[in-house]
């Protein structure tokens, strides 16, 4: 189309003649002051950001879902008449569904440029790696078993939480929401691709390393360990419909118990003990997603919904009442998890049961911190991991 | 370590491949549609009365990572030339102000579309069952998302830099005051993610991308280029690579219900409902923001969209998808008659209602009023002479208190809102094919423009309720409706929405006021 520019239209800030007759009719003063996009979105920091001006009120909602600048009603509806987008899309109420931030304040652009650099770091990080023969020291138990398999298996638990966002992007009623929703969930996309990655490149430096997913699937939907943790994710998947449900449970009940436990306290924590400085590179870059969506998640649940003038104590009593429901399926998914310590050797002050009840310890009272008080919420960690470690044998 | 000795026999047999060694995403992304696996209660939470197979492909083959690098690249390039290259040419306050008013609404309503699109996106996510289709929409979602930030930021640069930031500044909030809002919401909104999931990849798919993406996006660039504006292109152009993307999902999309007979029974019907509802607002407000809101005349809007919409996508792109049972939408030569006169029709409601505007508009002026006539002969007796007369009434003058809307009121000529489209009409000026049609309904009066939109509320009355401007501002006072949606620039008196685009002669509330002008809904009186 470029060409076809140039050869069919004169360019008005190039042609001078042009150039010159489009310059007198533009009046000398400017017709305005407010030179800033936005300036009527409340700000969350000192001055409207960047990411405020260009994400806040993009979602074209009426007045009647708090915080939306439309009226009236939406012009075209689902077949029966359900609207496009309504009030009845979750259980929590807000009065301005505009309200939350993503403390990082990401928008589309900063996003990519840190994952671009995180893709360009992990490429060099594996040539790196390759080139010394580091995976000499990887202990060809660990390797084949643990790695290629049950952190293999892994790929499932994180590709099927990714799968769970599709709905939350389509019906959370906040521009902000949904792209905060969308990076936590193509995060956890990048997860399951990284997994496959590891296993790709331990198949490129070491012939006859299986990269094929078929084992790892194999595990993920018969082995015992992942019993739990599949039936939970099956139901986070396709059970809910409400998008706060859905994010809540995600990101602030299964994943930050199973999922750290899983990646931190167990695959991260005994890497070093067979020789695996690969695995922790990728878990790393996971953690560091983890972490970036706890804030993002904290804001939305935590500062604005949690703390909303109108309706603070109905949407407590919401999020303590899905912590439960879900809290439950989670010990199930970690008790069966347990069985995975009776497949490695003892290590002491790591895989012997007192350790495995400090690092559950380290995982629940996280949770409790980051979650649990702040919706006024208790639970009995200690039974709780006392009912997990039954699953230890 | 517990170590079989098969496993060590295995080891031993591995040998260590010393060579700098990466990973390609193909090499990741060939493992993709093996993510899923089957279970009992999988379902989709937006039903389709379309069969998607389970082992769709996806064409452009790209993970997570590889995603990130491509598009953070296309970023530095277009930020780079806005931020260093053009922000020093003054760029952004050199265009001529026909189109700097015109961008106020371009890259707003487009924006409008492309937030839509991350949720029809995602809705197509949810509902696709192969991986890989999976993974493509979502590659689109996150498309869609670069796409809203764009077009903000074109409104964000011009507030900063055009020498009229009102409108730019806060078009998300004064866009809902006028009549165009709604229609622009039913094509870029509400039919993108409120229906069946695959009629909603129909709309924004197989006619919003494939059909309208090319006029929109890409004429847009020559028509700003031709008039100054340098920024648009820029960000457009980029918008543009990824939309290939998109074309090809919508592709997809029928590839995997093609296999079902089912499909060809009801994917025709959807077709026609989507290219007409589409049309019925772009090919009006399309022409209109070219040749009325742009000083410097690319070519006729009719050829464009001949060229375009009639023969590329009608032809070319609808002929690829022949062999799955698609066939050429039986409204597209209805459309073709109205690509003719009815952005025109729409001019002279737009510049009747102009204070409802979050932008200011102009009427043509000698030379340009020429071109209109060389072009479309027979626009000087009709348009020309009616937008003669307003000039002459002083329209343009906040001491004349006219605005034109009472010149339509006192010569009978009523204007209504199609139910469907939300695009609003006028029987007795339209040369366009629009002929009034009114029901009446749960003790609603409804009126409508054409046969397929009239039918399909006949069908589904339920799903076409919104109520128009007209109806929702009746009885009131226009500048107690503009205040009331904040259509009054930072001193707090002087409008938005302009009847031209000098710099002086500035209407204000009070002068808006005097012309005592009161809507009236055209179905109760
Ligand atoms: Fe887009
Ligand atoms: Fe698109």
């Amino acid at each position: 189309m470029a060409q076809e520019t140039t050869r069919t239209t004169r360019r008005g800030l190039l042609d001078p003649e042009r150039a010159a007759a489009i310059l007198k009719v533009i009046p000398p003063n400017a017709l305005d002051t407010q030179r800033r996009m936005g300036y009527f979105v409340e700000p969350r920091w000192k001055r409207l950001s960047e990411y405020e001006a260009l994400t806040c009120y993009s979602q074209p909602t009426p007045d009647w879902i708090p915080g939306g600048l439309d009226w009236g009603d939406w012009t075209q509806k689902f077949h029966g008449g359900r609207p496009s987008w309504g009030n009845e899309l979750t259980e929590l109420r807000s009065s301005d569904w505009h309200k939350h931030r993503d403390p990082a304040r990401r928008w589309h652009h900063p996003y990519v440029k840190n994952k671009s650099e995180e893709a360009g770091y992990t490429q060099r990080f594996l040539q790196g790696y390759s080139a010394e023969g580091q995976i000499r020291t990887m202990d060809p138990f660990w390797r084949d078993e643990m790695i290629s398999k049950y952190w293999g298996a892994m790929i499932f638990n994180e590709y099927g939480m990714f799968n769970a966002h599709s709905s939350v992007v389509r019906d959370c009623l906040g521009d902000t929401i949904r792209s905060s929703a969308t990076f936590a969930a193509f995060d956890k996309n990048d997860n399951a691709q990284m997994i496959q990655m590891e296993r790709v490149f331990i198949s490129k430096v070491l012939s006859g390393f299986p990269e094929s997913t078929d084992e790892p699937k194999l595990v993920w939907t018969t082995d015992p360990v992942y019993r739990g943790a599949r039936v939970l994710i099956e139901e986070l998947w396709q059970g809910i419909q409400d998008f706060n449900e859905i994010l809540w449970s995600t990101h602030c009940v299964y994943d930050p118990l199973f999922g750290q436990f899983v990646r931190r306290e167990f695959f991260l924590r005994l890497a070093p003990f067979f020789g695996d400085s690969l695995t922790p590179f990728f878990i790393n870059q996971t953690q560091t997603y983890f972490q970036t969506t706890r804030d993002a998640m904290s804001d939305l649940y935590l500062t604005t919904l949690c703390d909303d003038m109108q309706f603070s104590s109905l949407n407590r009593r919401f999020l303590r009442l899905w912590t439960d429901k879900w809290l439950s399926q989670t010990v199930t998914a970690l008790k069966d998890f347990m069985g995975l310590y009776d497949k490695v050797p003892v290590i002491a002050g790591v895989t012997d049961e007192a350790s495995v009840k400090e690092a559950l310890t380290r995982v629940f009272s996280d949770w409790v911190h980051d979650y649990v008080d702040k919706i006024d919420g208790k639970v009995d960690t200690k039974k709780i991991i006392d009912l997990i470690m039954t699953g230890y044998k | 370590m517990a170590l079989s000795a098969a496993t060590t026999a295995a080891t031993e047999a591995l040998k260590v491949n010393r060579a700098p060694t990466g990973v390609n995403p193909q090499e990741v992304h060939r493992w993709m549609q093996s993510f899923n696996w089957d279970f009992a209660k999988n379902r989709t939470k937006y039903p389709t009365k379309y069969h998607m197979a389970n082992d769709t492909k996806e064409q452009f083959k790209i993970i997570a990572k590889e995603y990130a690098r491509m598009e953070a690249i296309k970023d530095e390039r277009q930020f780079g030339t806005l931020l260093d290259g053009l922000s020093r040419l003054g760029a952004g306050n050199r265009m001529h102000p026909k189109w700097g008013e015109t961008m106020k609404v371009a890259s707003n309503f487009l924006e409008v579309g492309e937030y839509n699109a991350i949720a029809a996106a995602a809705m197509l996510w949810d509902s696709a069952t192969a991986s890989e289709q999976k993974n493509g929409y979502l590659a689109q979602v996150m498309d869609e998302i670069r796409h809203t930030h764009q077009c903000a930021f074109i409104n964000h640069f011009y507030s900063k830099h055009y020498h009229d930031p009102a409108g730019h500044n806060d078009a998300r909030r004064t866009r809902a005051i006028g009549p165009l809002w709604k229609g622009m919401k039913r094509v870029f909104a509400d039919g993108f993610i409120s229906g069946d999931a695959v009629e909603c990849s129909v709309n924004l798919q197989l006619v919003g991308e494939a059909c309208f993406t090319n006029p929109l996006i890409v004429a847009v660039t020559e028509w700003a280029s031709a008039n100054g504006d340098e920024i648009t292109p820029s960000v457009f152009l980029s918008i543009e690579t990824d939309e290939l993307r998109h074309m090809a999902n919508g592709y997809q999309t029928v590839v995997s219900i093609a296999h079902d007979p089912a499909s060809s029974k009801y994917l025709n019907t959807d077709l026609n409902n989507a290219f007409w509802t589409q049309q019925k607002y772009f090919t009006p407000v399309l022409g209109m923001l070219f040749e009325y809101g742009s000083k410097y005349k690319v070519e006729p809007w009719v050829k464009t969209w001949n060229r375009w919409v009639y023969e590329d996508w009608g032809g070319i792109w609808i002929g690829r998808l022949g062999k799955f049972g698609v066939q050429s939408p039986p409204s597209l030569k209805d459309a073709k008659q109205d690509a003719y006169w009815a952005h025109h029709d729409l001019f002279l409601l737009a510049y009747a209602l102009w204070p409802t505007g979050f932008f200011r508009l102009a009427l043509p002026d000698e030379e340009e009023m020429q071109w209109f006539e060389a072009n479309y002969p027979g626009w000087y007796d009709h348009y020309g002479k009616i937008l003669n007369e307003w000039r002459a009434l002083g329209c343009e003058d906040p001491s004349s208190k006219f605005i034109p809307i009472q010149w339509l009121e006192k010569n009978g000529h009523k204007v209504y809102v199609d139910r469907v489209s939300q695009v609003p009409f006028c029987p007795s000026l339209a040369k366009s094919t629009n002929t009034l049609r009114i029901h009446e309904y749960n003790n609603q009066l409804h009126s409508f423009s054409d046969d397929w939109g009239e039918r399909m509320w006949l069908t589904e009355p339920e799903r076409y309720e919104c109520q128009s401007v007209f109806e929702q501002y009746a009885g009131r006072e226009i500048s107690e409706v503009v205040v009331e949606g904040h259509g009054v620039r930072a001193d707090g008196k002087t409008l938005i929405g302009q009847p031209h685009v000098r710099g002086d002669k500035l209407w204000t509330v009070e002068d808006l006021r005097a012309a005592g002008c009161v809507f009236s809904d055209p179905l109760r009186n």
